[in-house]
Order: structure tokens, then sequence, then C-alpha cells
């Protein structure tokens, strides 16, 4: 096997062998540590594997692992995250009596998060998008409360429906293939000959689209993320949703192009962009206001997918890699950052303070910020007609949002001026703070066309600036209105979900009174008569 | 013109091996007395496991089927027995199954305290061994009546091992199962008796070439699936099953839910797609079909509904045949393909075998949770998986492939059968089989999420359970999950032996 092909074999072996050592008592009480290790294959991969690298694995694996433009992108930054988070979990979890559990759940769930960036071939990707979405559940309820049990309930019911959603559309969409196990790129070249097509990829939209929390199925999203601890809040609304990301990326017909359901996806995108930050300013916890975040920004995403879908222009897919991992460091250093802040006083506070406020604006799109990088990159897509006006709007949403943040993070300063956050903690945001700032300079040339220096034109800064200036002019409207905090609970429309619980309830019972009465003897056996009558009658019918 | 049909191929001999060796253990535990009972069911065990693994053998090298005429009297007057590649999986599957279910039970009577009283183990292990060979003539029979003489040996060796600890309760519960199956058994018997006075033969294979579409063979047909379906349990007519299943001790109950009822639907498979002419199947394989869903649909609910862990698991098992039977319409195949050409047959093979395995494991592991808790009420579980780590691993892991989570056999089987319903033009059941994945999952989880919660009481004490016990369990819920490492096509092993079947039909 060459070295590039053991590479991308690493992604995902690695830390499933990990997990799989974690069978060992002496190795599980010691894995904590090994948190920060475990994603680095797949950063090399993602580094130093030429795109179209690719590894296949014979039967009975039947494993094919290719990288890609996208996928490198999200690698990266995947792994990136991945890494840190696990250093600060490693430091925040250290003395926590569940933290074996907690590493086992980790290296499941990073396996197939990562795993799902490099893999080729349609079962295995629905095997690892299988394991990211269920391990992700144990790492939603280490806290045990009932929030976080309830947030894994919800959590799990709607991750099985994706699961089922996603099943069926690709077992319609590998039905008429040869290979039992065909490969990704062949069965989507053939989608668009496929007489279910449409079918095919509104099960798509909706299963990827429960996965990264669209609305109206979002509802899990805002419950989940915070309810886990916070390295795995991080990587949770950092990575995990990308599951969605890169599931739309590889399974719709980007090439052929479908501009129905890219409309389609464009609508639930902008309803979901806006209808984020409007229940987000609601909201009053520091990690349920990113979580909204979180949701509003996948709705941007989704817009740019649509777009290029609408358009048969599958360069929407790079933008929109590129747009996924800006979010990805974005939102992971800020998960981070709000631990941190809770363990900082005095003028450290300060000075962590100022840099969350760089990075919550960069969400909105500050100037000279990734936000801004990935603004500019993705307005030549987005072209200059309402669907750009409606995105720069969302921008000033997103601004108005993170402002919302900065305000309820001023008061998360501990008590004593004198603590300060562990190096273990300090050292890991700090780096993915870095990272988000770095990183989308150094792609910017290769995704947009353009050189870096054309970012700090006046007319560049200007374009992204004024967004950021009527963001905060709202939110001086908003604050005007204090009564908004707390007005819609967490989750939203969850609440409406729970009304049809007692409809759900009295069905249940209704079966339940049915199944008493079947399995009485004189119901037993008239069925008995009764169906070998109507099987007679059904053999005679042909005969 | 049977003389061709059946001659007695080298390998033979082992097929009346199979069916022989635990009966002759019945009959040595019965003359050396309780003491060495567990001893010689354990050296049958390693035999009889052994003769499985050659017939399997014996069947891949030589690629067609193994035949044993008995006494050298041919069909129809003489009876043959005869292991395809469907036979001989089921055998080694059972013979997994009753193995790891007899190491099981070694350990647990074995114990010092909760071992049983003597009478209790000796029945077991004499229950058990009869019970094996009843299946093996099952999976091997190819005469009606012998095959008859199969399913009521099953059935009086299954109904005493219900009520083994002797309360009330279970001896109610095996009385509602012993009297439902008899009712079964009169219905089957007729319809042998209807095509024995049609046809003159009763050899299965020899039907497969005479049968033609007639009344007498329709209603003869209804009634013998009929009274399997009773003793199989399915929807609506599981009335014995969940009390029985669930009231039996767990080493019971896995052979029960795992083996005893796959005998009758491995029967039902063979009469619809061997014996009844295709174009008559048709209408009946769609009514077995609806009788599927509405029994996966249904009891996956009243799964949900159970509050104690055992009874959730039993219903599971009804939920959980009724994908076999959603297999006649997808395996009906076309022009020109034979049903067990089809990906349909293959999935639901690895259904049947998948299930067994994962039901044995998760009724083994509810027997050890039940050991430790001194109960099984669902709610009162919380932290077992802290507790009792290997068993919870054993559960999850038999949950998993119950409900087609990939990698494990549940869900080459589902994917298979989903890919059947996709290609043959079958929504609705396509959508059935998501759904019941969907309720499977539910019932699964709250366990799980049971298994993983922090309990408010402390964590009972586990000693007196060796882990020895726990890692039978394992074993099974692991075998389950390497099924899934089969080919996602229709797998060559299977088909072994059912071409000369097709020519037979010709």
């Amino acid at each position: 096997m060459s070295a590039p092909a053991f590479l991308l074999a690493a992604v995902p072996l690695f830390p499933l062998s990990l997990a799989l050592c974690c069978l060992s008592n002496w190795f599980r009480a010691r894995a904590l540590a090994l948190l920060v290790l475990a994603p680095l294959p797949a950063l090399a991969a993602a580094i130093l594997v030429p795109k179209g690298g690719f590894a296949i694995f014979p039967p009975p694996f039947r494993l094919t692992l290719v990288l890609d433009e996208p996928g490198a992108i999200l690698l990266a930054g995947a792994a990136l995250l991945w890494s840190a988070a696990g250093a600060y979990a490693a430091s925040l979890m250290a003395r926590d009596p569940g933290r074996q559990r907690f590493t086992v759940w980790w290296f499941l769930t990073l396996t197939g998060s990562l795993g799902l960036f490099v893999v080729g071939d349609v079962v295995n990707f629905y095997l690892l998008f299988t394991l990211a979405s269920l391990a992700a559940y144990g790492l939603i309820i280490h806290e045990q409360s009932p929030p976080a049990h309830r947030a894994g309930v919800i959590y799990v019911a709607l991750a099985l429906a994706a699961e089922a959603l996603l099943l069926i559309a690709l077992v319609m969409l590998a039905a008429g293939h040869p290979d039992a196990n065909p490969l990704i790129r062949s069965v989507v070249m053939d989608l668009a000959a496929s007489p279910m097509r449409d079918g095919i990829v509104v099960l798509f939209i909706l299963g990827f689209a429960l996965k990264m929390g669209l609305v109206p199925l979002h509802v899990w999203l805002p419950l989940a993320h915070p309810a886990a601890p916070t390295p795995a809040s991080a990587v949770l609304s950092g990575v995990v949703v990308k599951a969605g990301v890169i599931g739309l990326i590889r399974f719709l017909p980007f090439e052929a192009g479908a501009p129905f359901w890219g409309s389609v996806l464009i609508g639930v995108g902008v309803i979901t962009a806006y209808y984020g930050v409007l229940v987000g300013v609601t909201q009053k916890r520091a990690k349920t206001i990113l979580a909204y975040s979180t949701v509003s920004q996948m709705g941007l995403l989704a817009v740019l997918l649509g777009v290029g879908l609408a358009n048969a222009d599958p360069e929407a897919a790079h933008l929109a890699a590129y747009y996924a991992v800006h979010h990805t460091l974005v939102k992971g250093a800020l998960f981070l950052g709000v631990g941190i802040l809770a363990v900082t006083g005095g003028r450290r506070f300060r000075l962590v303070f100022l840099l969350m406020g760089v990075l919550a604006l960069s969400l909105g799109g500050m100037p000279l910020t990734s936000g801004a990088l990935a603004k500019l990159a993705t307005k030549p897509l987005l072209g200059y007609g309402w669907l750009a006006g409606a995105m720069t709007l969302a921008g000033a949403g997103s601004t108005l949002l993170m402002l919302h943040l900065l305000l309820i993070l001023r008061h998360y300063a501990a008590e004593d001026a004198a603590t300060s956050p562990l190096l273990g903690q300090f050292m890991p945001w700090l780096v993915v703070t870095a990272a988000s700032l770095v990183i989308p300079w150094s792609l910017y040339p290769a995704v947009a066309g353009e050189p870096a220096a054309s970012l700090v034109t006046p007319d560049a800064l200007w374009k992204v600036g004024w967004p950021l200036l009527l963001g905060a002019g709202a939110m001086l409207l908003v604050q005007r209105w204090p009564g908004r905090l707390g007005m819609i609970p967490e989750g939203d429309i969850v609440v409406l979900a729970q009304t049809g619980q007692p409809l759900m309830r009295s069905l249940s019972n209704r079966i339940g009174e049915i199944d008493v009465h079947l399995r009485r003897w004189p119901a037993a056996g008239l069925g008995l008569i009764a169906l070998a009558i109507l099987l007679g009658g059904a053999l005679m019918l042909r005969a | 013109m049977t003389a061709a049909l059946h001659a007695t191929t080298p390998g033979g001999f082992l097929l009346v091996l199979a069916v022989i060796l635990p009966v002759c253990a019945v009959l040595a535990i019965l003359a050396c007395g309780p003491r060495s009972a567990a001893r010689i069911a354990m050296a049958t065990l390693a035999a009889g496991l052994a003769v499985a693994v050659a017939i399997t053998v014996e069947l891949v090298w030589s690629g067609a089927a193994l035949t044993y005429v008995v006494g050298a009297w041919r069909p129809p007057l003489g009876i043959a027995l005869r292991a395809d590649g469907l036979s001989g999986a089921m055998l080694v599957m059972t013979a997994l199954v009753v193995v790891a279910v007899g190491l099981f039970a070694r350990v647990q009577y074995g114990l010092r305290e909760g071992g049983g009283s003597e009478r209790e183990r000796t029945t077991f292990w004499q229950m058990l061994l009869a019970l094996w060979s009843a299946l093996n003539i099952v999976f091997v029979g190819e005469d009606l009546f012998n095959l008859y003489v199969a399913l009521e040996l099953l059935t009086f060796a299954a109904v005493p091992l219900v009520c083994l600890d002797g309360r009330a309760e279970t001896a109610n519960a095996a009385l509602r199962y012993l009297l439902f199956a008899l009712i079964g058994s009169l219905l089957y018997l007729l319809g042998v008796g209807l095509i024995y006075g049609q046809y003159g033969t009763l050899d299965l294979l020899a039907l497969a070439r005479l049968s033609r579409p007639d009344p007498a063979l329709s209603v003869a047909l209804a009634l013998m699936i009929v009274g399997l379906l009773a003793k199989a349990a399915l929807f609506p007519l599981h009335l014995w099953l969940p009390p029985a299943h669930a009231g039996a001790p767990a080493q019971a109950s896995a052979v029960l839910s795992a083996l005893v009822i796959k005998a009758p639907i491995f029967l039902i498979l063979r009469l619809v797609l061997d014996v009844a002419p295709g174009q008559v199947a048709f209408l009946a394989g769609q009514l077995l079909a609806v009788l599927g869903a509405a029994s996966i649909l249904f009891c996956s609910v009243m799964a949900l509904r159970q509050a104690r862990l055992k009874l959730m698991i039993a219903y599971s098992t009804v939920a959980q045949i009724g994908y076999l039977f959603i297999v006649f319409p997808l395996a009906a195949g076309g022009a020109g393909t034979s049903p067990w050409e089809t990906i349909a047959w293959t999935g639901g093979a690895l259904q049947l075998i998948s299930h067994a395995l994962a039901k044995s494991a998760m009724f083994l592991a509810a027997g050890i949770v039940i050991k430790v808790y001194g109960h099984d009420r669902i709610a009162d579980l919380g932290g077992f998986g802290r507790a009792l780590p290997i068993s919870a691993t054993a559960f999850g892991l038999a949950g998993l492939s119950l409900m087609g989570v990939p990698p494990s056999g549940g869900f080459v089987a589902k994917c298979l059968l989903l890919t059947a319903a996709v290609i043959e033009g079958y929504p609705w059941l396509a959508v059935t089989i998501l759904l019941g994945g969907l309720l499977a999952g539910g019932y699964v989880f709250r366990i799980i999420d049971k298994a993983l919660a922090v309990s408010a009481s402390p964590l009972p004490s586990r000693a007196g359970v060796p882990r020895r016990l726990e890692l039978t369990a394992l074993a099974l819920a692991i075998a389950a999950v390497l099924l899934g490492f089969v080919p996602l096509r229709p797998f060559g092993f299977l088909q072994i032996g059912r071409s000369g079947l097709a020519m037979a039909g010709l």
C-alpha cells in the first residue's frame, strides 16, 4: 500500500483502533490523553495526500477512500478542531468520574465524523454516518442531567429518522447498479437518468437537512449541542453537523443540476438562516445562542449548495466547503471560549473577551476575518439578485446574534479576579482561534481564484463592512426589548411536537387494547379460521 | 420416476448423525441418570456442532445437496433426508445457538446458588437435546409426515422448557402454548392427508414436480400453512408467545425465540416456494406479506409499550419474524429467475439467521440482568450497563442487529429486503421495513438509555455472575454483527442444491 493510501486508511482506522483498544481496562484508564492524537492522521492526510488520492480495501471490507478538494478542506478543519477539543477535554475531564465512557464515545464519534469526509463507497458512507450519529448520543447525555437526557432522546429519535430516510435513498440510488456496493461518484452520475430521481433527491435533502438542522428539522440541535460538555459541544456544533453538508455535497447531482430542488434548498436555507437568528436573540444561555447560530449558518450553507444545484455548478461544493471550514473553526473556538471565559477573572477576562469578540463578529463577516473571506468568496456564486441581498441581510442578522452573545457573555466572568484557565484548556482554544484567523487566508487564493491582496481594498472592506454596521444598529433596537429573553423555549417548535404526545399515547394504548383482545382464545380461534379461509381463497383464486 | 430424485450421496450419513446424535444423548441421560446429564450433553453439543460443520464443508466442497435415503427404501415408500444450502445454513445456525446456550446453562447450573433443582437441570438438558434433534429433522426432512412428527417432537420438547421452574404462571403459559400448537399440528396433519389423497406421495421434491393448480392442493396448503403460522406465532396468532417466551428461564427463552419458531417458518418457506405452483403462490404470498407487515408494525409498538424486559424481547420476536413473511412477494422472482436467485431470498435467510443469533444473545443478557437485579422491570434497571458492562454490550450489539444498523447481519438482511422492495416495486413493504427499523430503534434504545443512565439506587452486587456467563451472550451478539460482512448480493451458498429442485420442477 502506498503512503498516501496508508494515510487515508488511518483517517478512520486510527481512531477506530483506539476505540477498540479501550476494551482493555489498562488502556481505557489512560486513553483520555490520546484524544488529542486521534485526529492527527486525518490532519496529515488532508495536507499531505494529493487530491484524488485513494485507497481500496478488498472484500470483505469493501471500503473505498478518496480525497477530493472539498473533502480535504473540510477534513483539515475538522481534524484540527477535533484535536484541539480533544486536548481541551483531556484537561477538563481529567477528574470526571465518567471520563472513560466519554473517551470511548469520543473516539467512535470521531471515527465516523472524520471518515465521512474521505469515504468513497455507498455502504461505508452509511456506516460511518450512522456511527457518527449514534455515538454522539453518548457525548450529549454525558452529564446525565434531566435536560441532557431529554435532549439525548429527541436527538436519537430524529437521528434514527434521518438514518431511515438516507437508507431508503441510498437503496433507491444503488438499486439499479450492478455492483452491490458502488462508488458514490458513479451512482450519482447515474442519478440524473434514474426514474426515481426526484424521490431520491427529496429523501437525501430531508435526511441530510435533519443532520444539518435546517428548519423545521432543527429542533434537536439547540437542545443537544448545549447539553454536552464544552469540548463535545464544540465538535458537535463545529464538525458533526457537517456530516449533513458533506452528504449533500456527495450525493446531490451538481453536475447535472436540479433547478427545482435547488430552489427548494435555497428557500429552506434562507428561512433557516433568519429563523436561527430570530429565535437565537431570545435565548439566555451562551451555548444555546451558539447552537442557534449554527442553525442559522447551516441555512447559509444550504443556500450555497442550493444555488450550485440549481445552476448545475459543481464549483459550489468547493465554496460550501470553504464556508464550512470557516464555520467549523470559528464555532469550535467560540464554544471552547465560553468554557474559558467561565473560569477567567480580572484583566485576563478582558483579553479573552476581546478575542471572543473578534471570533463572534467573524461569523457576522467582520472585515479581515475568516467570515469576511468566506462571504467574499461566495459572493460571485450568489450573483447580484435578491438572493445576494437576502444573504447580506442574513450576515447582518448573524452580527446581531453575535452581539447578543457578547452581551450575555459579559456576565460570564469568574467571581475571583485571580482565577485563570488551565493551560491545557487555554492553549487548545488559542490554537483554534489562531487557525480560524489564518487558515481561511491561506486557502482563499485557491478557492476564490483571486489573490488575497484583493481583500484589503476599500471596496472589499465596505462590501462586508456595512452589514456589520446594520447588525449593530439592529442590536441597539433589539436591546430596548429585554422582555424577549426567555420568551421562546430552547428547541422552540419541539414544544409543538409535545402537544401531539397525548394523541400518540392514546394511539399506543389503543394498540395495547387490541392486543389484549387478540390474545384471547375466541379471537385467536376466529383468526385461525379466518386466515385458513383467506389463504385457501387466495390459493384457489389463481388455481 | 422418483427414483432419480433421491439417491444417497457420499456424505449423506452425516444427516443421519445430525438427527440421531441428540436422541442417543437423551436416551443416555435416561440410562445414566441425572448426575452425568451435563457431561453427556456437553459431549453431544461438541459432536453435533462438528457434524453441522462437516455437513456445511461437504456442501461447499461438493457444491450439491446431500441426500440420505433411509434404509435404502426410496420414496414414496421410504423417506429421504436432504440438505441443501439453506438447510446447511440452518443446521449450523442451530448448532451455534444450541452450543452457546448449552455453555451458558452449564455455567449457570454450575453456580452454587440459583442453580435450580436437579429435576429442572436434567429436564433442561434432555429437552434441549430432543429439541435439537427435532429441529435438525425439520431442516433436512423431505417427507411431509416425517416433518409432522418432527414438529410434534419439537412442540413436546419446547413446552416443558417453558415451565421449567414449575410456577403456576409459567405452567399456564406452557399449557396455552401446547394447546395452540396442537391445533396447529392438527391443521397441518389435515393438509398432509389431503395431499396424500391427491398425489399419493408426501415427498417434497416429488411434490414440487407433481403439484398442479387444483382445489385439493390449495385447501391442503392453506391448512398446512395456517397450522404452521399458529406454531410460528405470527400476528394475529401470537397469543401464546409473549407469556411463554417471557416466562421461561433465560436459557430456554433463548432457544425458543431463536430456533423453535423458525422451524415452522422454514417449512412455510418450503411449502410456498417449492410445492405451490408459481402462479398459485402469488396471491398467497401477498397475503402472507400483509400479515408479516402487520406483525412488524403492531408488535414493534407492543414491544415499545412493555414495562418488562423479557416481554419486550418476546414481542420483538413476533415483530422480527414478520420480516421473514414479507420475503414471499419479493422473492417471487420474475420470468427466468427462481426465488433462490433473488436478493430477497438471501435477505430473508440472513434475517432468519441474524435474528436467531441476536435474539438468543438478548435473552441470555436479559437472564443475567434478572439474575443480578432480581427483576426485569425496565424502569428500575437504571445503570445496569455499569453493573454488567459485558451483558449490556451484548444487548446493545444484538440490538443494533435487530434495528438494522451497520455493520450487522440485520443491516445486510434489511438492506437486501429493502433493495428487493424497491426493485420489485413494493413501496408499502419498503416503508414497513423502514418503520419497523425505527420502532426497533425505539425499543432497543429504551434499554440502552437505561444501561447508560446513572441509577438513583446503589448498583446491585454482581457476585455470583461469572464473566464466562456474560461472554456466551457476547459471543452470540458478535456473531450476529459479523454476519454483516457477507456480501450484499445473492449468496452462493444458499443456492446449493436448489437448482436440482428447479430441474425437478420442470
